[in-house]
């Protein structure tokens, strides 16, 4: 255990750009963001007229009104987080058994005391823990500063922010489902986590090629042999991998459609799942016959990853 | 006493080429052996064997583990310095310090930092900042801090100047060799190393071509140096080896009594780098 603490730690090290800063910098991005519309909204509206009407309107709104929209505010911002961490997973596991072998300080790892087994669970942990909690922290960070400058904006208009927001909106509740969202995701994309893993092991050189040109031609040929076949445009591994993403436990969309707000687990093109975010509806994709058989292909790939991370000082 | 490897038909393939050939070798404990052999010999093929760091086929154990299978068990009680500058770039030392300290029981913080004492490295140094000096240096003070049994060094001063190839081999005989340890070392260069070596393996095409004590090597072998009238008498007398210098004839003998030899010119005992090179070219022939 403490010898998987301290692996995981080393990919951190090696990793902190990645894994640290770039939350770091979207976190930025969002409050400057802010900042910048702060500024616009006062150039432009006279003393905050309107800011101070719209602030006022809110103020007349239902409790529930607030509440929900309070959550859902605080859910969707999340979404741009959430797709940089998937960029962020997707290149880290590319180069995890592949920078070494590359830079040859294999030849170091290997002389100390950790199996491959222990190294390669490192890896995951790092892709589908470590990685997504770091993203999480720094997302709440973020909103922290946020409604705090929100708040002087408020009170700045003579309106209390603590009646109007703080006390009906509970940010712990959209905080923990966020977390559960993001550790769901994780186990659900296993699959591709392997599937990158095992690129890793073995490219023998630039991996992204690897990851991406045999399920490509795979895909090309299967709907090729069917066109041919059935003269039909039928399911192909790009579909399944398209489902795939719908339907997994990320909160990936949101926005407004016709006064309601649209924010769900997924993308909501199959019928297969609910997308509504609720606790149920993740253990239902966890526990479901999909998950279980993206499980069976995962340990195939990961099998396949340690068995050539075994071998792969032999040349 | 147990030997810390054993090896039984240890045989290496890539392919259609054998690097190593069926070969038995047995390092008890205590030793500093010499791995010598021309490039591409499968010095480095049987070192990889034997840290679990490839396959390979035949008996094989170090101590007592099989390394292709209990490599993480073994890297316990081993250490190796498979080449020069395999440091991670990224990593500051500090990183590295902590880590194998964290995975290494043996490990002694207070030891390495000793070594690092005696450099010009810093905890906050990067390792792509050192030069290849200073990444060997931070390597072995790494690897002098763990308590092996065993410590491995393939080519461990390849392309460093003479000043620290020479103060690494002095601390790695003063400070780090005792009985309870052995270090097995390959290199090309056979004069730095030939002072500290108890033992040889040469290794020729795979085969093992000589594995001697040394004190057997300074029994067995005699050079000979005479003039060109007494050269044809001293062929004589079977010759592993001749060549010339200086107008003098060399040769080299192996069990060939002294008293023998020494009305014929002046004998000596020869260097390990004539020893190979003649036991290189009498294999060939």
């Amino acid at each position: 255990m403490n010898r998987l603490l301290a692996l995981v730690r080393r990919e951190f090290w090696e990793n902190k750009g990645a894994l640290r800063t770039t939350p770091l910098v979207i976190g930025g991005l969002y409050i400057a963001g802010l900042l910048m519309s702060i500024f616009t909204t006062a150039h432009f509206d006279n003393d905050l007229y309107t800011f101070r009407e719209a602030i006022r309107f809110l103020a007349t709104q239902p409790v529930e009104f607030r509440a929900t929209h309070g959550y859902e505010v605080i859910l969707g911002s999340s979404i741009f987080f959430t797709v940089v961490l998937a960029f962020v997973v997707f290149f880290y596991l590319l180069g995890a058994l592949y920078d070494d072998r590359k830079d040859r300080s294999i030849l170091f790892w290997k002389s100390l005391p950790a199996s491959d087994t222990v190294t390669i669970v490192s890896k995951l942990m790092t892709a589908m823990v470590l990685t997504p909690l770091i993203f999480w922290v720094v997302f709440i960070f973020t909103q922290v500063v946020m409604a705090i400058i929100a708040s002087l904006m408020i009170l700045s208009v003579g309106e209390n922010p603590w009646t109007l927001i703080f006390s009906v909106v509970n940010p712990f509740k959209a905080w923990a489902m966020l977390l559960v969202t993001y550790l769901a995701a994780s186990i659900w994309f296993l699959p591709l986590h392997s599937w990158l893993l095992l690129v890793s092991s073995f490219a023998p050189r630039i991996p992204l090629l690897f990851a991406i040109l045999p399920p490509v031609v795979f895909a090309v040929l299967q709907i090729w042999i069917t066109f041919l076949k059935t003269f039909t445009l039928n399911t192909s591994l790009f579909g399944l991998i398209g489902d795939w993403v719908a339907n997994s436990p990320a909160i990936f969309v949101g926005g407004e459609h016709g006064g309601e707000t649209l924010l769900g687990l997924g993308v909501p093109l199959t019928g297969d799942f609910d997308h509504a975010i609720t606790l149920a509806n993740i253990l239902d994709r966890l526990f479901s016959v999909q998950m279980l058989s993206g499980l069976v292909v995962s340990a195939v790939f990961l099998a396949g990853a340690l068995w050539l991370r075994h071998r792969a000082t032999e040349s | 006493m147990t030997p810390i490897i054993s090896a039984r038909g240890l045989t290496k393939r890539y392919g259609r080429t054998t690097a190593v050939d069926h070969i038995d070798l047995e390092i008890p404990p205590g030793k500093i052996v010499g791995l010598i052999g021309p490039n591409g010999a499968g010095k480095t093929s049987a070192l990889k064997a034997i840290l679990g760091l490839a396959t390979f086929e035949g008996e094989l154990s170090v101590l007592g583990k099989n390394p292709s299978r209990d490599r993480a068990a073994l890297m316990e009680d081993v250490c190796f310095i498979a080449d020069v500058a395999v440091l991670p770039r990224w990593a500051r030392v500090w990183q590295l310090i902590d880590i194998t300290e964290k995975l290494h029981a043996g490990f002694t913080r207070e030891t390495c930092m000793e070594y690092l004492k005696q450099t010009k490295i810093t905890l906050d140094h990067k390792v792509k900042q050192l030069s290849k000096g200073m990444v060997a240096q931070l390597h072995l003070a790494l690897v002098m801090a763990i308590d092996a049994k065993l410590l491995v060094l393939d080519e461990p001063t390849l392309g460093l100047d003479i000043l620290y190839r020479k103060q690494f081999y002095s601390s790695l005989l003063n400070d780090y060799f005792d009985e309870q340890r052995t270090i097995l070392i390959t290199t090309h260069q056979v004069e730095e190393v030939e002072h500290i070596l108890t033992d040889l393996v040469f290794i020729q095409d795979g085969k093992i071509a000589l594995e001697s004590s040394m004190e057997e090597v300074e029994r067995r072998y005699v050079e000979l140096m005479v003039r060109p009238e007494n050269a044809e008498q001293a062929r004589t007398l079977g010759p592993l080896y001749e060549r010339e210098l200086f107008g003098r004839h060399i040769f080299l003998y192996d069990n060939v009594a002294r008293e023998q030899l020494a009305g014929l010119g002046e004998i000596h005992t020869p260097s390990v780098a004539d020893l190979f090179v003649a036991t290189m070219k009498g294999g060939q022939s």
